[in-house]
């Protein structure tokens, strides 16, 4: 198995090679089935000299991916934001009101604001070359792709839930808290759907789609639930045994988490294998629309798309054999993969009706 | 009229327009955020929204939230219970460590600060991996005693944690008057056969009870402001108080709703302003009664005895285990494991990988440069600015100085994380500002406004162990105000500029909420990285990060102490 660090020292040999070597961005910067044209594309990318970033992938785990890309284009700098997903969509609402443009692509697993930018226009539209090798749902107008496939998933710790049996469907999830409701009291965690945009948009994702979501968030309630803002703050109380149990967290770190540490367990229900996307877009007005355009390219690339594999964001390519792959991903949930698509009914979740409503309900069906 | 008096008061309508000059400059620095903050909370839209309109929506939304109210009373609580836990503690060891000869007192001072210089989120990790539910002390005490009576994840524990982490800041303050304090009647009472906490409890305490109001007023207003320990132990639980609410209308509506966070700010300013008035007042009193002593006195120290000593020391040995060793300890494992807790085997855990990983990330390792860059340099360029700022308002009796006094308290109640966003507008739409931006000087703009109240404070009090003959001479010999300065009052007070530059190292160190709006690529500081990567749950580097911290603000302190800083003033 390749691990990151693998990867990284891989990427950074190469670079020192393409530097040493071929200096000539444009000879490699035409991919394979790109129009020739393209290359005029790399060469104003190139003048442009840099691509700005603004993400919610962390440093760390975006890392790949850009040390790719500058093994693919040397030419161009990549300066990589992680602002959050409030974050990047503050910083993109604030400039552009102030012509101040500093993004070039936003890419976010706020698929909701992400979506929201485009509706008020702050969105380019550009018909990447790749978008043939992409499913459907996963371009909007050609104006916001998602990057990656990544389900939701149940994490828990082996040696702390000692004789219970984990839950394996979303079913059994229900009737295990349920069923142990004492034993399990402190002791189950899930996302904060009020304080991480992805939280709602798993919740909420759910309550639309299944009919049981209610039911769980029930049975969570009555067993003095803890929720968190992301998933790594629900891996560090998993690991350390503060928690046995948590659901709804972001299943591809949870894989890679569990594969350094065997006392994790991970579970993608099969019966509800919801998955979201990080989205990206091009922002209008651009200060390097080209470099933009050559990047969202590459991310959508199997080079990119490989890179980010690597680093534990599935791949929304069937074609790219690190990591996981969203076909992958199909067959483990036993066909029944089902991504959150990027369409306009994402703006219903960013209503302030359609959300208090929700909110009210998640309450409510907190207290049991 | 003696001619002394009458010279201090030409002195004191000196070099007016330098004085009103910088006093202004400093008005515009402070009153900005803060303008733009109530503006803000009177609209329906982001500031710079097409279809902006005035309105009182986000006031009717917080004021008819039931969370709002929850969260105040929960602040109310933790600001009224960290009084209760600090107070008396930071007392007592002042009182141990200035007025009794208990030993090893010399160093036990600087280590009696360290929680001060310690980022509340730092704290906050570094518990839950020692004392938390599966922390290392807590598996320990179990395995000895069968249970870990605990939880540091209700407010009770909280508050608990708050206070004892703030301890230090009641000790300065109430440390600074008890060495002012002569000690004759201490001995009087010594003499007449009272025994020590007689002594303590009827002569010191009365004697430096302003000081201790003083303290108690500061510690309900950083209790009113406090963000760190509630963000990380509160929140799982639900346990919200003002700040980590602002940071939560910023989420729940989808989209960041601005009027609604500084609406809650507004609030949080009315709350914490007449705080601050008392506060001033207090010290005002508190620095008029402990000149009582004058510079004569001799301190002669209460003895202990061997019972005493055993006692001091256990309780301090206590005090330190849970306030430093604790915290410190739980980052300094956790960055040197990936696993820890329940069933872990340490031992097969050790590893670099934490620290590998940030000094392979670009944006890390140029956080960690930026970090001592803007605390170093960065640190020098605000002494002097506060230096500016402090001989504007040295022996200044006129209008000027009373906006000065206004200017300060501003800062004092505005949230480091709005501070910071309020700059990120300011740069991004004030027309000259806008190339500073993206630089690192952006940064240091804001955090020279967080730190104003702190820095200026040092540079007040070294100001004015100048005698004013010494000034006052140079005038008469004539000299202009200017030259009186530059030639008497700075270079007396450099040995005391230098240990004011250490102490705002470590506050700029120390920073976190201030730079999460303001850094972009290039620009990032280690604080506000933590906090962006507990967005995405990345405890490895955060851990990391800490430890990182930690250890540059060990360097800062030995630092600081070898420049002679005064650590009290």
């Amino acid at each position: 198995m390749i691990t990151r660090r693998h990867v990284v020292a891989g990427a950074g040999a190469l670079t020192a090679v393409t530097m040493a070597g071929n200096r000539s961005a444009i000879a490699q910067g035409v991919p394979a089935g790109y129009p020739a044209v393209y290359g005029e594309l790399v060469d104003k990318a190139v003048k442009e000299g840099a691509v700005s970033i603004y993400t919610s992938t962390d440093d760390v785990q975006g890392r790949p991916l850009v040390e790719a890309f500058r093994v693919a284009f040397p030419g161009i700098r990549v300066d990589y934001n992680d602002l959050g997903t409030n974050g990047a969509y503050n910083r993109v609402i604030s400039e552009a009101a102030a012509k101040q443009v500093g993004s070039d692509i936003v890419w976010t697993s706020a698929m909701d604001l992400q979506m929201v930018l485009v509706s008020k226009g702050q969105a380019e539209t550009y018909k990447s070359p790749e978008a043939a090798q992409l499913p459907a749902w996963a371009n909007f107008n050609d104006q916001l792709y998602a990057t990656s496939v990544e389900p939701v998933a149940i994490m828990y710790n082996k040696s702390m839930l000692g004789a219970l049996k984990p839950p394996q469907t979303r079913a059994e999830l229900i009737a295990f808290l349920q069923a142990n409701k004492d034993a399990l009291k402190g002791k189950v965690a899930s996302f904060d759907p009020e304080k991480s945009g992805s939280g709602f948009l798993f919740f909420n994702n759910d309550a639309r789609t299944t009919s049981d979501t209610w039911e769980l968030v029930r049975a969570f309630g009555g067993t003095d639930p803890k929720v968190y803002g992301s998933s790594g703050a629900m891996r560090e109380k998993i690991a350390s045994g503060e928690h046995w149990i948590a659901f709804n967290l972001i299943g591809s770190y949870a894989i890679e988490w569990a594969k350094k540490n065997s006392n994790l367990g991970v579970v993608l229900p099969p019966d509800h294998a919801a998955a979201f996307s990080r989205v990206a877009n091009i922002s209008k007005g651009a200060p390097h629309p080209a470099a933009a355009r050559v990047f969202l390219d590459f991310l959508l690339s199997q080079r990119g798309q490989t890179a980010m594999a690597a680093s534990g964001a599935p791949s929304i390519r069937t074609d790219v054999s690190e990591g996981l792959n969203i076909a992958k991903l199909n067959e483990m949930a036993g066909g029944k993969l089902k991504p959150i698509p990027v369409s306009a009914a994402l703006l219903e979740a960013s209503d302030p009706k359609t959300r208090a409503a929700f909110f009210q309900k998640w309450k409510q069906a907190l207290r049991g | 009229m003696r001619p002394t008096e009458s010279i201090a008061m030409s002195l004191a309508n000196d070099a007016p327009r330098f004085r009103a000059g910088v006093i202004l400059a400093l008005f515009v620095m402070v009153a900005a955020p803060a303008l733009l903050v109530i503006y803000q909370s009177v609209l329906d839209a982001p500031f710079f929204d097409d279809n902006v309109r005035f309105s009182l929506d986000a006031f009717r939304f917080v004021l008819t939230d039931p969370e709002f109210y929850r969260a105040l009373w929960t602040t109310t609580l933790y600001a009224f219970g960290m009084v209760v836990v600090a107070v008396p503690l930071g007392g007592l060891l002042a009182f141990l460590i200035t007025r009794t000869d208990l030993k090893g007192r010399k160093w036990l001072e600087p280590i009696v600060l360290v929680p001060m210089f310690l980022s509340s989120i730092v704290l906050a990790f570094g518990y839950t991996v020692s004392v938390g539910p599966s922390g290392f002390v807590t598996i320990a005490f179990k395995s000895l005693f069968g249970a870990a009576p605990w939880s540091i994840y209700t407010l009770p524990g909280i508050i608990l944690i708050g206070g004892l982490s703030h301890v230090p800041t009641v000790y300065l303050y109430v440390a600074s008057a008890m060495r002012r304090l002569p000690s004759d009647l201490e001995e009087a009472a010594r003499t007449a056969g009272a025994g020590i906490w007689r002594v303590s409890l009827d002569v010191t305490l009365p004697m430096v009870l302003p000081a201790l109001v003083f303290s108690a007023a500061l510690n309900l207003l950083l209790g009113f402001e406090t963000f760190g320990i509630p963000l990380v132990l509160g929140d799982p639980n639900g346990i919200l108080v003002l700040t980590t609410y602002i940071y939560k209308v910023n989420t729940i509506f989808g989209a960041p709703t601005y009027q609604v966070m500084a609406a809650v700010t507004v609030f949080l300013i009315l709350i914490t302003l007449p705080l601050v008035f008392i506060q001033r007042r207090l010290l005002r009193h508190a620095r008029r009664f402990a000149a009582v002593g004058g510079k004569g006195a001799r301190t002669n120290l209460l003895r202990l005895g061997s019972t005493g000593q055993a006692v001091a020391l256990g309780l301090i040995g206590l005090w330190l285990l849970v306030s430093v060793f604790f915290p410190v300890g739980g980052i300094v494992l956790r960055a040197f494991v990936e696993n820890w807790g329940e069933g872990v085997r340490l031992t097969e855990q050790l590893t670099l990988a934490n620290f590998k990983a940030v000094f392979e990330i670009p944006s890390l390792s140029r956080g960690i440069l930026n970090t001592i860059l803007l605390a170093g340099v960065g640190g020098a360029i605000a002494v002097a600015f506060y230096l500016l700022v402090g001989l504007a308002g040295h022996r200044n009796r006129g209008r000027s100085g009373t906006l000065l006094d206004y200017s300060v308290l501003i800062p004092r109640a505005l949230p480091g994380l709005i501070v910071g966003l309020t700059f990120f507008w300011l740069f991004l739409f004030v027309p000259f500002l806008i190339p500073l931006r993206a630089t690192l000087i952006s940064l240091l703009i804001a955090y020279i406004i967080v730190g104003l109240s702190y820095g200026l404070r040092i540079i007040q009090s070294t100001l004015l162990q100048v005698a004013p003959e010494l000034e006052e001479s140079a005038r008469i010999t004539g000299a202009s105000v200017y030259r009186s300065w530059r030639d008497v009052v700075i270079p007396l007070v450099r040995p005391g500029l230098a240990g004011a530059w250490a102490m705002i190292m470590i506050v700029f160190l120390r920073e976190y909420a201030t730079g999460v709006y303001l850094m972009s690529s290039g620009t990032e500081v280690i604080g506000s990285l933590m906090v962006s990567l507990l967005t995405s749950g990345a405890m490895d580097q955060i851990a990391a990060l800490s430890f990182i911290s930690i250890a540059l603000t060990a360097v800062g302190l030995t630092l600081a102490l070898r420049l002679g800083a005064k650590l009290h003033d």
